[in-house]
């Protein structure tokens, strides 16, 4: 006796922690009372308890044995002393639990399995008698573990529904927890330990993990398994309704692009809120769209000179343009082909390209610096008629523009004469 | 898209319109992005500036020097069309400026359908659903996030993340058409004052 009492103490006060309703104090008391009780039963009333068991000789029994019997005449024909707040199965328990030393300390660490682990390690050593009163208390175990459970497993419980294809690590507690309950009944005992030892090992470490991650993925939207549906994980403490699952999946949706358009827009990090958001995202769209009018207004305003400097500007977006280049560019114009090349003799072709176009005397003087004027005068005119002979398809030269400048990059040199030719037909074209 | 547009009949620009598109496509490479963080690291490359302001300026050349009603304008919608053909039809906004341009053009005769599609295509509120929504009483997230719809243009009617999802890579776009076109009106007014100030 005295070696299961500090087992006993042990084992009951494990579950006092757990079920909350009873103190620690409490429960050594009760227990003591109960010790008491039956030391009080054992030494008041040893000729009966020898009498009862014939076989039972002496104190040579093995301890266990002892307090097995002990239990067992008690239970039969002594006053079976109620213990205050204790129903049977917790006499039973806590005698047995003291026993099953070896499930003792181990499993019962805790979590709803713990009275899981009572109802089942009576199963080891109980007799017939007890094993009623166990699968009694195993079956109204079975239903406590559920309500342990279900406070943390609810969501994912109601979210198994709303969510088929996720098995969740509660659903595989759970289910798996009330077949061993029914077997624990028929199979073997010392198989059975060992199982439940795992199982509530596995099982309150389960719980405790369900609770860790069920706050840690809080907003876990996982599209595992099928490509059709998204899985959402409900966090804790919030809705699992189909619609409000959803509801959250579209709202993260919004909140992202939300977070997008904030690095977009300048000056959104201090305002927080949809609204505040929208009505900068909106000024900003507008003020864009403005500024694309002014510059479009700016650029029809310049748009006369637009072809002079075109082609000068396929290399590069900030372009050095100054008179200079073109000046040169023009003294050296008629041996145009040598001079096409990106960089800065490009003003050569678009001086050749304006040439084309303007027919007008004025500009060619805007033109040109020190370079005679008659002379594009006369390159145009000689040169752009033959061109127009020569090149007729415009896709022809379009595609070579355009091959030209995408594909071999800004700093190759074109084939100067198929530039030039179609450039000017194309300007040509325009014109006529 | 690009076929529909070939098959109509045509005027200049909208041939080099459809041309553009064709070489556009081939010709330039960019990056296969879906999401809207892609999407807009796509629009901010000098890959794409540089496209975007040659096709620019053949667009321009081919606008008519100066239209009657307003000279802005054209060159406006041109410059709107290249971006949405550099957009390469992947976004909402980007097919409906090219759609609505092509109503424009087709139906060009007819001025009574210009005026609507020219309305269409320029995103203007409507002063009368405006007033509509506020008698409502909307939420006000939903009434802004209609007016930005009316904003960008393709998205009157769509939900809220679609409209979301538009305006960042619609954002983008804007700002690389700002930057592109205000380095071409630098160069040139620069080559212009500077050629004139030679003469």
């Amino acid at each position: 006796m005295n070696r299961a009492l500090p087992e006993m103490l042990h084992c009951i006060n494990t579950p006092g922690n757990i079920a909350g309703s009873f103190t620690d104090m409490s429960v050594l008391e009760r227990q003591r009372a109960r010790i008491k009780w039956q030391q009080e039963q054992l030494l008041n009333q040893p000729p009966c308890y020898f009498e009862g068991n014939d076989q039972f000789n002496g104190y040579s029994m093995p301890n266990h044995a002892q307090d097995f019997h002990n239990l067992i005449s008690s239970e039969v024909g002594l006053v079976v002393k109620a213990d205050p707040g204790l129903d049977n199965g917790w006499q039973e328990f806590g005698q047995f639990g003291g026993e099953g030393s070896g499930l003792g300390s181990s499993g019962f660490v805790n979590g709803s399995g713990f009275e899981l682990n009572y109802g089942i390690s009576t199963t080891l050593s109980c007799p017939q008698e007890v094993a009623a009163a166990v699968t009694e208390t195993a079956r109204r175990e079975s239903v406590s573990p559920e309500k342990m459970s279900s406070a943390v497993g609810r969501e994912s419980f109601k979210k198994r529904k709303a969510d088929r294809n996720q098995s969740l690590k509660a659903v595989a507690e759970e289910e798996p927890n009330e077949k061993r309950i029914k077997e624990c009944n028929e199979e073997d005992e010392s198989k059975i330990t060992e199982e439940y030892s795992n199982n509530s090992k596995n099982t309150t470490n389960n719980d405790n993990n369900i609770k860790r991650e069920t706050s840690a993925d809080t907003s876990k939207v996982s599209e595992v398994q099928k490509p059709d549906y998204i899985h959402v994980r409900a966090r804790r403490g919030q809705a699992t309704d189909s619609h409000s699952l959803a509801e959250r999946v579209r709202r993260e949706k919004i909140s992202e692009r939300m977070k997008y358009l904030q690095d977009l827009v300048p000056g959104c990090n201090k305002i927080t809120g949809k609204a505040g958001m929208l009505d900068e995202i909106i000024n900003y769209v507008q003020s864009l769209q403005r500024q694309v009018e002014f510059l479009s207004m700016k650029l029809a305003a310049v748009n006369p000179s637009l072809d002079f400097n075109i082609d000068s500007f396929f290399a590069k977006e900030v372009f050095p343009a100054s008179t200079s280049n073109f000046a040169i560019g023009v003294q050296s114009e008629i041996t145009n082909p040598a001079y096409l090349q990106f960089n800065p003799l490009q003003q050569l072709a678009s001086c050749t390209g304006l040439e084309m176009e303007i027919n007008t005397p004025d500009m060619a003087l805007r033109r040109t610096t020190s370079a005679p004027i008659s002379l594009p005068e006369t390159f145009l005119n000689s040169s752009c008629f033959d061109q127009i002979q020569t090149s007729t398809a415009w896709d022809g030269n379009l595609q070579n523009i355009y091959s030209m400048e995408f594909l071999q990059g800004r700093s190759t040199s074109f084939s100067a004469q198929q530039f030039t030719g179609s450039n000017e037909a194309s300007n040509l074209k325009m014109e006529m | 898209m690009a076929s529909t547009v070939i098959s109509n009949p045509i005027t200049n620009s909208n041939r080099a319109t459809s041309r553009k598109k064709k070489k556009a496509l081939q010709a330039t490479s960019r990056d296969q992005s879906q999401n809207p963080n892609g999407a807009t690291t796509q629009w901010k490359s000098e890959s794409q500036q540089a496209a975007y302001s040659s096709k620019l300026l053949h667009a321009l050349r081919q606008v008519r020097p100066s239209p009657a009603p307003r000279p802005g304008r054209a060159v406006r919608e041109a410059a709107d069309r290249v971006l949405a053909v550099t957009a390469k039809g992947r976004t909402r906004w980007s097919r409906a400026i090219l759609t609505n341009r092509l109503k424009l053009k087709f139906m060009k005769n007819n001025r009574r359908q210009r005026v609507v599609a020219t309305a269409v295509s320029r995103s203007k509120k409507p002063r009368v659903s405006v007033l509509r929504l506020r008698c409502k009483n909307l939420p006000a997230v939903q009434r802004k996030a209609r007016v930005l719809g009316r904003l960008v243009p393709g998205c009157k009617k769509e939900p809220l993340p679609v409209i979301l999802e538009e305006a960042t890579d619609y954002i983008a776009a804007l700002e690389m058409q700002v930057r592109a076109m205000s380095a071409l009106a630098e160069l040139l007014s620069i080559s212009g004052s500077g050629s004139s100030g030679s003469s």
